[in-house]
């Protein structure tokens, strides 16, 4: 496999003395979706953010596609910026209400330059179609729309430039269930066809669920967990990933789970302890703090290495 | 658009009759008549005398009938306070000023405060920034005699550029002008720096960003554009209350305008004045409101009344 579509290594975000991001390590994998996620202020829209180079990062860099773009002035990020593109959970603030959607669909190719008015036109009413409006919409304005029909106008225009890297930052949140999956399953069948790698930005582990190949468990600016996601909701081994999961809402009451609601002095007294023999590599630090760990199936944990049992 | 314009001239005509009968009773309401006088106290039967040519002593309702009326073909009337002219002739004459002097002051003073505002807004938490709330802060804040009375005093008596009072020769306009600019440059400077944050903290600005347009660009071609339409509806209304005259300004600077009157017609009991500016008041923020809702309706296609759209 060649390098990932987009990587993050060891970014970090302070704001003042506030640290947002903390030395987080992310990779996308090509023709992947990555889920991130983490309640809200644990830094997983920042670090989105970050990815597309819309926040700079105050350490650590970002390769898109293998090519570093920590450093690149925004003119020079601009034919880069074609290959990432970006959707946000609300659909109606995401689009300027004074375009009609045919212009809001095509302006990434007017900023890009790309082709003349009237290709640009075409080309955002076969989007349109291809993300299952009518081709009628283009002049429309974005209040005459619901908000998945909106969210579906906001997708076709990341994806207009024939981006590789989608981030979406919690597409689906502000969405009701039965929309929210024609979205996740828009979204599913555009990156089968266009070989997408997502940055799927949620705190919904079911959308999760269906969607991601990997989840990454944040928690107040750090990466607690990272795993595949079969073995996420298997087998999480830290709390605070457990916490989120008991959240889950599971319809049949008889099943209904106990919530847990963790407190920071709960999570950090629950901390998982691990044996070095469970260690697929050795810790990167010798320390009695606890650190992302590897253990064996590509599973991280953020844990404390000790010989004795929790 | 024109059953919309059609159905609100029509609730102004209702508006502007209900406003003048209410008017008319109040003025009325108001213990004493134009012969009350304390100084020089007229004999009964010449008040009497006065009072039945002037019409006075008819009932009301004929009273008020009488005056529409003759509103209606354009006659208001005889100002009892200068019985040698017309109200019409010394609304007209009286209102030159005031509409000069107002008319500028708000053409002065409304470029540049939104030009203080959108600089502010861009640069959030710079000198700028800073001199535009206290710009903002002051001008809402100080009374406009205070003003007026700091304008002369620097202008006029420390530095010699301007002569104290205002009127006639061009030179003498500056001062008022300065004074009525100050409300609607503090007023703009908050609305403009408010409404371009608004539309600079959309996500869809964002998503401009990540798409690669410059931000110069980002804020003449989107920002601007959503921010305007606020600016663009408040104008009408507020030019309605500047170039009607303040009686503050007028006598700070000795202008022979229309704002005195407002006062002295009610004081004098000058019936027929009273009713004329009251009325033309009415028509005039009836009319300006009409404007602004026009102009949002143009501005805003989310309100667009017809052309397609609901």
């Amino acid at each position: 496999m060649s390098e990932a579509a987009l990587e993050l290594r060891q970014v970090t975000k302070r704001f003042g003395d506030v640290v947002a991001v903390d030395r987080v390590d992310l990779a996308v994998p090509r023709n992947r979706v990555v889920a991130l996620v983490g309640e809200s202020g644990s830094g997983k829209t920042t670090t989105g953010l970050m990815a597309l180079r819309l926040v700079t990062p105050s350490a650590g860099q970002i390769l898109l596609e293998g090519e570093d773009i920590t450093a690149l002035g925004q003119k020079q990020l601009k034919p880069h910026r074609r290959r990432m593109q970006v959707v946000f959970q609300d659909s109606y603030a995401s689009l300027d209400p004074m375009m009609t959607l045919g212009e809001i669909i095509a302006e990434p190719l007017g900023i890009h330059q790309v082709g003349t008015p009237a290709e640009r036109r075409e080309q955002a009413q076969g989007w349109l179609e291809k993300v299952g409006l009518d081709g009628s919409y283009a002049n429309r304005y974005p209040h005459e729309l619901s908000g998945g029909q909106r969210q579906r106008v906001a997708v076709a225009r990341a994806l207009i430039l024939g981006a590789s890297v989608l981030v979406a930052d919690e597409p689906t949140s502000a969405l009701d269930v039965s929309v929210k999956a024609q979205i996740v399953n828009l979204l599913q069948s555009l990156q089968e066809q266009m070989g997408l790698s997502i940055l799927f930005i949620s705190h919904d582990l079911s959308v999760v669920r269906s969607l991601a190949d990997e989840v990454v468990v944040m928690l107040r600016g750090r990466v607690v967990e990272r795993a595949p996601t079969d073995r996420i909701f298997a087998a999480a081994r830290h709390p605070y990933t457990q916490s989120l999961l008991d959240a889950v809402p599971v319809v049949d009451p008889s099943r209904r789970r106990r919530r847990t609601f963790l407190s920071a002095e709960e999570i950090a007294a629950r901390t998982p302890r691990v044996r070095p023999h469970e260690l697929e590599a050795p810790p990167p630090v010798d320390t009695a703090e606890p650190q992302l760990v590897a253990l064996a199936g590509s599973h991280f944990v953020e844990a404390i290495v000790t010989e004795r049992a929790a | 658009m024109t059953g919309f314009i059609v159905r609100r001239a029509l609730s102004m005509l209702v508006t502007f009759i209900v406003v003048s009968i209410v008017i008319f009773l109040m003025m009325h309401a108001i213990p004493g008549g134009p012969f009350d006088g304390y100084e020089m106290p007229l004999p009964d039967n010449i008040k009497q005398r006065l009072m039945a040519t002037l019409g006075l002593d008819k009932p009301l309702w004929e009273q008020y009938l009488r005056y529409m009326w003759g509103v209606l073909h354009f006659d208001f009337g005889v100002p009892y306070q200068s019985p040698g002219e017309t109200v019409m002739g010394l609304v007209a004459h009286a209102w030159l000023p005031s509409l000069t002097l107002g008319g500028l002051g708000i053409l002065v003073g409304a470029p540049i405060g939104i030009l203080l505002g959108m600089a502010a807004a861009l640069r959030r938490n710079s000198w700028i920034d800073y001199l535009a709330s206290a710009v903002a802060t002051l001008g809402l804040t100080i009374p406009v005699f205070i003003i007026s009375t700091g304008l002369i005093l620097v202008f006029a008596v420390w530095l010699h550029w301007t002569p104290a009072s205002g009127w006639g020769e061009p030179k003498r306009w500056i001062l008022p002008i300065l004074a009525y600019g100050a409300v609607p440059l503090a007023t703009y400077a908050r609305y403009a720096r408010s409404t371009m944050l608004d539309a600079l903290n959309k996500p869809f600005v964002t998503v401009l960003r990540a798409k690669g347009l410059s931000e110069g660009r980002i804020v003449f071609q989107h920002v601007l554009r959503n921010a305007a339409i606020p600016m663009v509806t408040i104008f009408p209304v507020m030019f309605v209350g500047i170039a009607t005259g303040s009686i503050f300004v007028e006598a700070m600077f000795r202008v022979p305008g229309l704002g005195a009157y407002f006062v002295s017609s009610i004081d004098k009991r000058d019936y027929p004045l009273e009713m004329a500016l009251m009325l033309l008041i009415s028509a005039l923020y009836s009319v300006s409101y009409l404007i602004a809702d026009i102009c949002y309706a143009l501005l805003n296609p989310r309100i667009r009344v017809d052309g397609g759209s609901r």
